[in-house]
């Protein structure tokens, strides 16, 4: 699941790089790919905000009156939601690893 | 094919200094070069625009002329759409001339009407939108310049040039003004095209320096309306994501400075403080600093639209909430049973330097804290170290109150948590007490799981401020690489916590007691040991920065 945050993640700065003008449409496409590969994750939320970036974008390249409000709407939701997930997914390995350590009781230190 | 009427026009009033407006010298002048070794082609006519191939690529003129597009992925006016202006310039003036001679030389003087339009344009720009966009400090200094004649240099023609040497900037401006060009490369309306047209409209007159001055200084309507800030807020994000960060120009972080100083002004200090942040990231960027991360960035910038978004769309009561409060306003709480907990050295990376005071308020059952900090630069110069003052008209400094409580009335506290030094609140030292009869057990934690929740990230120092009493602890070996000290704090189901710090200048005598501590621990393993400090998360470690630690949690200090 890391990987696939990271992917979109990258993605993201990537278009923040290039910027819409430019990278637009190369992006609309790897987050098209990205939907499914949330998918497979279990990331349906995530599947959904890749799916609506890569329309918005798409219908962008092809508008002359480019309306950014929304595509922005989304793009930063998707970071919130990239965010969000590293959170809930750092509290459950501090869990993960509290289990664990419940049956092996040291790291190797000197015990006090 | 004859050309457009309105096209045609355009193209005859459309000289050199016209097209150097649009793009710049160096694209001009390499169209030209192009011009003179490919033959362009017109495919279609469609309305006022003409298509036609540019070696490789597909143009279509129009009007205005700035409004030509290409097939190439270049964002600005490229040389395609300059080699096709020109070409269709020349095919315009031979249509122009009188048959069997030769076409007039094409641009040599600008016609009069496009110089009238250019500069009814400019005078008929808003002042009172240049003034606020400048602010008072800028405005004050460009009317200073031009009455001491070291101001700007302007050409007047179909396109009028501004130099600004003292922003190694040059602005020039065209009908229509949006089709504007600056050295900067920015594609709204920077500050430099604000400082050079309110040049302009002094030296023509349409504005005088007296009323130029008198106006900034009683512009009542500079507290710009919330949605009107949070309108420009999200126009300026959404320029610089069109543009992206590769091709962003430098100037962007005086907008963004300028930005947070009308939030200030405007009363949204919660926007305020993220477009600084957004603004600290930006000079990171621009400074080829090697902390500098795009995630970063982009954070700041998710932070900034959804605030700015919300803002906007709130009901008054909600936005108001949403605006938050600015740090130096406190707000009186009356009375306060305070006792001093903690306390840590502390000297950030802004340049402020001092001492964090944390105090457990006995009837609220909260954290609040005293910030005693302080520049250690100042023009340069190393100021010496903080000096300790007298609060609240104590006996003592507040380090010879450590724990001890203390009556506080009058006070007044920050939205955040923060005691003011205010002279109106008055303290009463009480008698010294140990913090385990002062703090109730509930606020001791004992077992670790409840912890979680108080480590997130984005929480303020205040909420992730913990008291554990761990029932075991390891020792693990000293990291000579990453120079740090690591301490593993268990509970009773083995739940751990790391009590970590790194070594730098200033961190030894912290690491002294710590080693002395664990030494203690080891000979003693019934110590119980009470440690005070600040949560955080590393990786898949929950994580505690030490303030203090009590090895006789209940006994006398």
């Amino acid at each position: 699941m890391n990987h696939c945050l990271d992917a979109m993640e990258a993605r993201l700065t990537d278009l923040l790089q290039t910027g819409l003008d430019t990278g637009g449409t190369d992006a609309g496409r790897a987050f098209a790919r990205l939907a499914e590969e949330c998918e497979t994750y279990g990331l349906h939320t995530g599947s959904a905000l890749m799916n609506r970036l890569a329309g918005l974008l798409d219908a962008r390249a092809h508008a002359l009156e480019k309306e950014d409000g929304p595509l922005l709407d989304a793009l930063f939701t998707a970071e919130r939601y990239i965010a969000l997930c590293r959170e809930r997914l750092q509290e459950t390995e501090i869990q993960r690893a509290w289990q664990r350590d419940c049956s092996q009781q040291t790291e190797g230190g000197t015990h006090l | 094919m004859e050309i457009p009427q309105t096209l045609y026009s355009a193209l005859l009033s459309a000289d050199e200094d016209y097209l150097i407006a649009l793009c710049n010298k160096g694209t001009v002048n390499r169209a030209k070069k192009d011009l003179s070794a490919m033959q362009p082609e017109i495919t279609q006519m469609e309305g006022e625009a003409v298509t036609l191939t540019v070696g490789d690529t597909v143009c279509t003129i129009t009007v205005p002329l700035g409004s030509s597009t290409c097939t190439c992925p270049s964002s600005s006016m490229c040389r395609h759409r300059i080699s096709a202006i020109l070409w269709l310039k020349e095919q315009a003036a031979q249509e122009s001339a009188p048959p069997g001679e030769p076409a007039a030389p094409s641009g040599e003087e600008p016609p009069e009407k496009v110089e009238d339009e250019v500069a009814a344009l400019l005078s008929a720009y808003p002042t009172q939108g240049l003034t606020r966009q400048l602010g008072e400090r800028r405005v004050s200094a460009l009317v200073q310049r031009e009455s001491a004649g070291e101001g700007a240099a302007i050409r007047e023609g179909s396109a009028v040039t501004v130099e600004l040497p003292w922003l190694s900037a040059t602005v020039r401006f065209i009908c229509p003004l949006e089709h504007s060009s600056c050295t900067c490369h920015s594609r709204s309306f920077c500050v430099h095209k604000a400082e050079a047209l309110l040049i302009w409209q002094l030296r023509h007159g349409v504005v005088t320096a007296d009323s130029l001055l008198a106006a900034v200084r009683n512009d009542t309507g500079s507290r710009l309306d919330r949605l009107e800030i949070c309108a420009a807020v999200q126009t300026t994000l959404t320029d610089w994501m069109r543009t992206g960060l590769t091709r962003l120009p430098a100037s962007s972080q005086e907008t963004a400075e300028r930005l947070a100083g009308l939030c200030h002004t405007s009363g949204l200090p919660a926007l305020e403080r993220a477009m600084r942040r957004l603004h600290g990231e930006l000079k990171s960027y621009f400074a080829r600093s090697a902390a500098f991360r795009t995630e970063g960035l982009l954070r700041r910038m998710s932070a900034v639209w959804r605030l700015a978004a919300a803002l906007r769309k709130a009901p008054e009561q909600e936005a108001l909430r949403l605006a938050g409060t600015f740090r130096d306003e406190y707000q009186p709480v009356g009375s306060l049973q305070l006792y001093l907990l903690g306390l840590q050295e502390v000297n950030l990376a802004g340049g402020y330097a001092g001492t964090v005071y944390y105090f457990w308020e006995t009837q609220q059952h909260r954290y609040y804290a005293y910030r005693d900090l302080r520049p250690i630069f100042y023009e340069g110069r190393r100021q010496p170290g903080p000096i300790e003052t007298i609060l609240w008209g104590l006996p003592g400094t507040l380090r010879q109150s450590w724990n001890c409580r203390l009556k506080l009335t009058g006070a007044r506290v920050s939205g955040e948590g923060n005691l003011s030094a205010t002279t109106q609140c008055q303290g009463t030292l009480l008698q010294k007490s140990p913090p385990g009869l002062v703090l109730p057990p509930s606020a001791v934690e004992e077992d670790f799981s409840s912890l979680l929740a108080r480590s997130r990230p984005g929480l303020g120092e205040l909420e992730r401020l913990a008291i554990l009493r761990p029932q075991s602890g390891e020792l693990q070996e000293y990291d000579r690489v990453e120079q740090r000290f690591s301490l593993r704090l268990l509970d009773g189901a083995g739940r751990d916590v790391w009590l970590v710090v790194r070594y730098r200048e200033g961190m030894q005598a912290v690491l002294e007691v710590l080693e002395q501590l664990a030494d203690q621990w080891e000979q003693n393993p019934d110590l119980r040991p009470v440690f005070f400090g600040a949560l955080y998360r590393e990786r898949d470690r929950l994580c505690l920065y030490p303030i203090e630690c009590f090895t006789n949690w209940e006994g006398t200090p």
